[in-house]
C-alpha cells in the first residue's frame, strides 16, 4: 500500500448467514483522522460491517485491508491487528472478574510486555481522562452503565489503537448517560483518533462526524458530509428514516 | 517452574511408584484367588488376614511342594471370571466339580465332600421342599447350594434370589425376604455354630467333590504339585489336624473375638485397625480419582468448546461413552476385560484399574459440566478479548476460564462427594475400601446392623468435611 493515509478500505464486502446475506457487496474508504459515523435501521448490517473490519465474522466474500493488513490473506497475523484496533461493544464486555484496573492493564502486561507498574501508572492516566481516576479499584458491576462504558472506551486506549471501532456505543445506557460517553468520544475525534461509530445518536452524528453514511438492506445507500446527509438527503430511503428518527 | 507444574510431576511420580510396586508384588510365583466370604473355607480375621480350611490347605500344600503364591481375595463370581480371564493362576474356593466348569478349569483331586443342606429361621415351620411352593428361596450365584436350587424349582414352584456372598443371603432369610436358602453344609453349620440365627432342616443333598481350579490346559505344573502336596499333607496328617481346626472349633476360638465385644462401641474399637485401613483406601482412591479427574474434565471441557469441529467431536464422544457405562461394568471392562483382550499375560493391579475407572467415569461428568460451565460464560467476554489482541489460550485461560471455573464450583463440589461415594462400587474388583472392609467384618462376625450403620456414620463424618473444606474453598475464590 502506498497511499498511508487510508486507515481502511473495504472492496465488495459480502457476508451471508446460511441462505441470508446480511451484507451485499459493500465498497469504502477510511482515511486517517477521520471520523465516519454510519446510520440506518436495524438489521441493516452496520453492527456485521463493523465486525467484518476486525475478523469477529469472517466476510464471505470481498476484502477488507485496515491500517495496512489485509484480512483476507492467511499469511496476516489477527492478533496483531487486533492490538492496533480499538473496538467498543453495545454491552461494553468489561471482565467482571477482575478490577477496573486490571481491565485495563491485561492486555498491555499481555501483549506489550509491560511491568505492572507501568500499565498501571498509564492505566489510571486514561481512567482521569474519561474521568473515572477514583474507580480504579472497584469491580465493574458496581458502576453505572455509562461509567462501565468509559472503562471499556479507555480499556480500548490502553493499547494504543490506531482505529477505533465503537458499535452502538450509547444503546445500552440511560438516557441520561450517554452524555458523559459521547463526551468522551467527542474529546478523542478532536484529539485526532480515526474513528468509525455506528450510533442512533444523530446529534453526535451531525456535530462530531467528518462524514456520515447510511446503510439500509446491507448496501451503503447514500454517503457524505452531515451537512449534506441531514440537510439534503438524496435517497427515499434516508429522507424516509431521517423523517422517523427525528419524529421520535 | 510454576506451582501446578511442580503438583503435576509430583503426581505422575507417585503413580508411576505404585505400578512400579504393584509391578513387584506380582513377583510371587502364583497368584492365586479365593472367595472372601466362605467361613469355615475362607474369611477375613482381625486385622485383615485370610484363614479357613482351603487357606490353610494351600499353604501346607505350597510349603510341602516349594512354590510360593500370592493370595487375592474376590467374591467367587470375580474369582472365577479372573481365572477364565487368565488374570490368576488358580483358584481355591469352596468351588465344587462340575461337568460345565470341567469345560473351561482343569481340576485337582477333590479335597473334601460336601452336600448341600436347606436352612430357615430358627422359629420358621418350614420343614420340606413342598411347603417352599410360592415363597422365594436364597441363592449364592456359582454355589452348588444354587445349582441344586435351580434344578428343584421346577418340582416344588418356588422363586429365586441371587445374592453374590453369604452373608447377604443369610439376612435376606434372617429378615424374612426369602423363606430359606441351600448352602454347603460345612459352611451352614460353621456359620449357625458361630451366631446365624438359622437352622438345618434338610438331610444333605447331591454330595459334590471341592476341587482346586487352574484355566482348561494352563498351569499344569501347579496342578500337578496341588495333588501331589494334597496327598502328601493327607499322608502325614496335616489335612485332618486343618478340618478338625474348623469344623469343631468355635469360630471366636480362631478370631479371638468375644461375646462381650459384640456392643457397638466394643465391635468399632476391635475393627478400628481394619476400619482404618478400608477408610485410608478409600480417601487415597477418592483424592487420587478427584485430582485425575479434574484434570481430564478440564481437558474435556476445553476441547468441548474449542473452535472448530475435531475438539468438540473428541469431547463429546468420550463424554458420552464414559458417562453412559454405569461404573461397575466400566470397571469390569478394565479390569478383567481389557487384560484378556490383550492377552500375554497382561495383568492390571486392581488399584490402578479403579482409579482409571473412577478417572474415565467422573471425568466424564466432570467433562461435562466444564463444558457447560465454559458456554455459560457471555460470547463476548472472548470478543472483548479477542478484539484486544489476545490470542485464544490467552483469552482462554485470562478471561474466560475464570468467569467458568466460579459457576463450576458448586457442581466440583457435587462430583466430590460422588467421587467419595463410587469408590464403594470398586469393592466388585476386589479393592478393599471402606464398603468391602464392612462386607468382610461381618462375613465373621454376622453383626449386619451395627457394622453397616458403622460404616455408614464414617462415611458421612468425612462428606461432612469434604463438604466444609469446598465451602471454603468456595469463600476463598470468591
Amino acid at each position: 500500500m502506498s497511499d498511508h493515509t487510508v486507515k481502511v478500505r473495504v472492496t465488495d464486502l459480502h457476508k451471508s448467514y446460511g441462505d441470508t446475506e446480511v451484507l451485499k457487496g459493500l465498497n469504502l474508504e477510511v482515511q486517517d483522522n477521520e471520523v465516519v459515523c454510519m446510520i440506518g435501521p436495524s438489521g441493516s448490517g452496520k453492527s456485521t460491517f463493523l465486525r467484518c473490519l476486525t475478523d469477529l465474522e469472517m466476510p464471505t466474500k470481498g476484502q477488507v485491508i485496515i491500517n495496512d493488513h489485509d484480512l483476507s490473506d492467511a499469511k496476516t497475523n489477527l492478533n496483531l491487528v487486533r492490538e492496533n484496533i480499538g473496538m467498543v461493544f453495545q454491552h461494553f464486555n468489561l471482565f467482571p472478574h477482575l478490577t477496573v484496573l486490571q481491565n485495563i492493564t491485561l492486555a498491555p502486561i499481555q501483549l506489550k510486555k509491560m511491568t505492572p507498574s507501568e500499565a498501571e501508572a498509564s492505566a489510571r492516566e486514561l481512567l482521569a481522562q474519561v474521568g473515572l481516576a477514583d474507580k480504579a479499584d472497584v469491580k465493574p458491576n458496581s458502576l453505572s452503565g455509562g461509567q462501565q462504558q468509559r472503562v471499556a472506551i479507555a480499556r480500548a486506549l490502553a493499547m494504543h489503537p490506531k482505529i477505533m471501532l465503537f458499535d452502538e456505543p450509547t444503546s445500552a445506557l440511560d438516557p441520561e448517560m450517554v452524555g458523559d460517553v459521547l463526551g468522551v468520544m467527542k474529546q478523542l475525534a478532536q484529539d485526532g483518533m480515526t474513528m468509525i461509530v455506528v450510533t442512533h445518536e444523530m446529534g453526535f452524528a451531525k456535530e462530531v462526524a467528518d462524514r456520515v453514511v447510511f446503510m439500509a438492506d446491507g448496501l451503503i445507500q447514500e454517503s457524505g458530509t452531515p451537512a449534506h446527509i441531514f440537510e439534503h438527503p438524496q435517497n427515499p430511503r434516508l429522507q424516509d428514516f431521517l423523517q422517523k428518527v427525528i419524529n421520535v | 517452574m510454576k506451582k501446578w507444574q511442580v503438583a503435576v510431576i509430583v503426581l505422575l511420580a507417585t503413580l508411576g511408584s505404585w505400578v512400579g510396586l504393584a509391578t513387584q508384588a506380582h513377583a510371587a510365583k502364583y497368584t492365586i484367588a479365593t472367595d472372601t466370604t466362605f467361613a469355615p473355607f475362607e474369611f477375613q480375621v482381625k486385622g485383615g488376614k485370610y484363614k479357613g480350611i482351603d487357606i490353610d490347605l494351600l499353604q501346607a500344600i505350597a510349603k510341602k511342594e516349594h512354590f510360593t503364591y500370592q493370595l487375592k481375595a474376590l467374591s467367587f463370581n470375580a474369582a472365577v471370571q479372573q481365572l477364565s480371564a487368565n488374570q490368576v493362576d488358580g483358584v481355591i474356593a469352596g468351588m465344587n466339580i462340575t461337568s460345565a466348569r470341567k469345560a473351561t478349569f482343569d481340576f485337582s483331586k477333590p479335597y473334601y465332600s460336601s452336600g448341600v443342606v436347606m436352612a430357615v429361621t430358627k422359629d420358621s415351620s418350614v420343614k420340606n421342599f413342598k411347603q417352599l411352593k410360592g415363597k422365594t428361596v436364597a441363592l449364592k450365584t456359582g454355589t452348588a447350594g444354587a445349582t441344586f436350587g435351580k434344578s428343584i424349582q421346577a418340582k416344588y414352584g418356588f422363586k429365586i434370589k441371587y445374592f453374590n456372598d453369604s452373608n447377604t443371603m443369610y439376612n435376606d432369610v434372617k429378615v424374612g425376604n426369602s423363606v430359606a436358602c441351600f448352602e454347603d453344609y460345612p459352611v451352614m453349620s460353621y456359620g449357625i455354630k458361630n451366631g446365624i440365627p438359622l437352622k438345618i432342616v434338610s438331610k444333605q443333598h447331591e454330595a459334590g467333590d471341592y476341587g482346586f481350579a487352574v484355566k482348561k490346559g494352563k498351569n499344569a505344573a501347579l496342578l500337578k504339585k496341588f495333588n501331589a502336596g494334597l496327598a502328601a499333607i493327607k499322608a502325614d496328617g496335616t489335612y485332618q489336624k486343618i478340618l478338625n481346626r474348623y469344623l469343631h472349633a468355635k469360630e471366636s476360638s480362631i478370631t479371638g473375638e468375644t461375646a462381650s465385644s459384640r456392643t457397638f462401641f466394643g465391635l468399632f474399637s476391635q475393627n478400628l485397625n481394619t476400619l482404618g485401613k478400608g477408610l485410608w483406601m478409600t480417601m487415597e482412591l477418592t483424592i487420587i480419582s478427584i485430582i485425575l479427574a479434574t484434570i481430564l474434565g478440564l481437558i474435556l471441557g476445553v476441547l468441548g468448546v474449542m473452535p472448530g469441529k475435531l475438539g468438540p467431536a473428541i469431547s463429546s464422544t468420550l463424554i458420552y461413552i464414559f458417562r453412559g457405562m454405569p461404573l461397575m461394568v466400566l470397571a469390569f471392562f478394565i479390569y478383567i476385560g481389557i487384560p484378556d483382550l490383550i492377552g500375554h499375560g497382561f495383568k492390571i493391579p486392581a488399584f490402578i484399574a479403579g482409579m482409571i475407572t473412577l478417572m474415565l467415569n467422573e471425568g466424564a461428568y466432570t467433562g461435562a459440566f466444564v463444558k457447560g460451565g465454559f458456554q455459560a460464560v457471555d460470547a463476548g467476554q472472548m470478543e472483548a478479548a479477542r478484539s484486544l489482541g489476545l490470542p485464544y489460550w490467552k483469552a482462554m485461560r485470562k478471561v474466560v476460564m475464570p468467569q467458568g471455573i466460579r459457576i463450576m464450583i458448586p457442581s466440583f463440589i457435587n462430583q466430590f462427594i460422588i467421587t467419595l461415594k463410587d469408590t464403594s462400587i470398586l469393592s466388585v474388583i476386589g479393592i478393599v475400601e471402606l464398603t468391602q472392609t464392612g462386607t468382610l467384618i461381618i462375613a465373621r462376625n454376622f453383626e449386619g446392623f451395627k457394622i453397616w450403620l458403622m460404616i455408614a456414620i464414617i462415611y458421612l463424618i468425612i462428606i461432612t468435611l469434604l463438604t466444609w473444606l469446598s465451602n471454603w474453598v468456595q469463600r476463598r475464590i470468591n
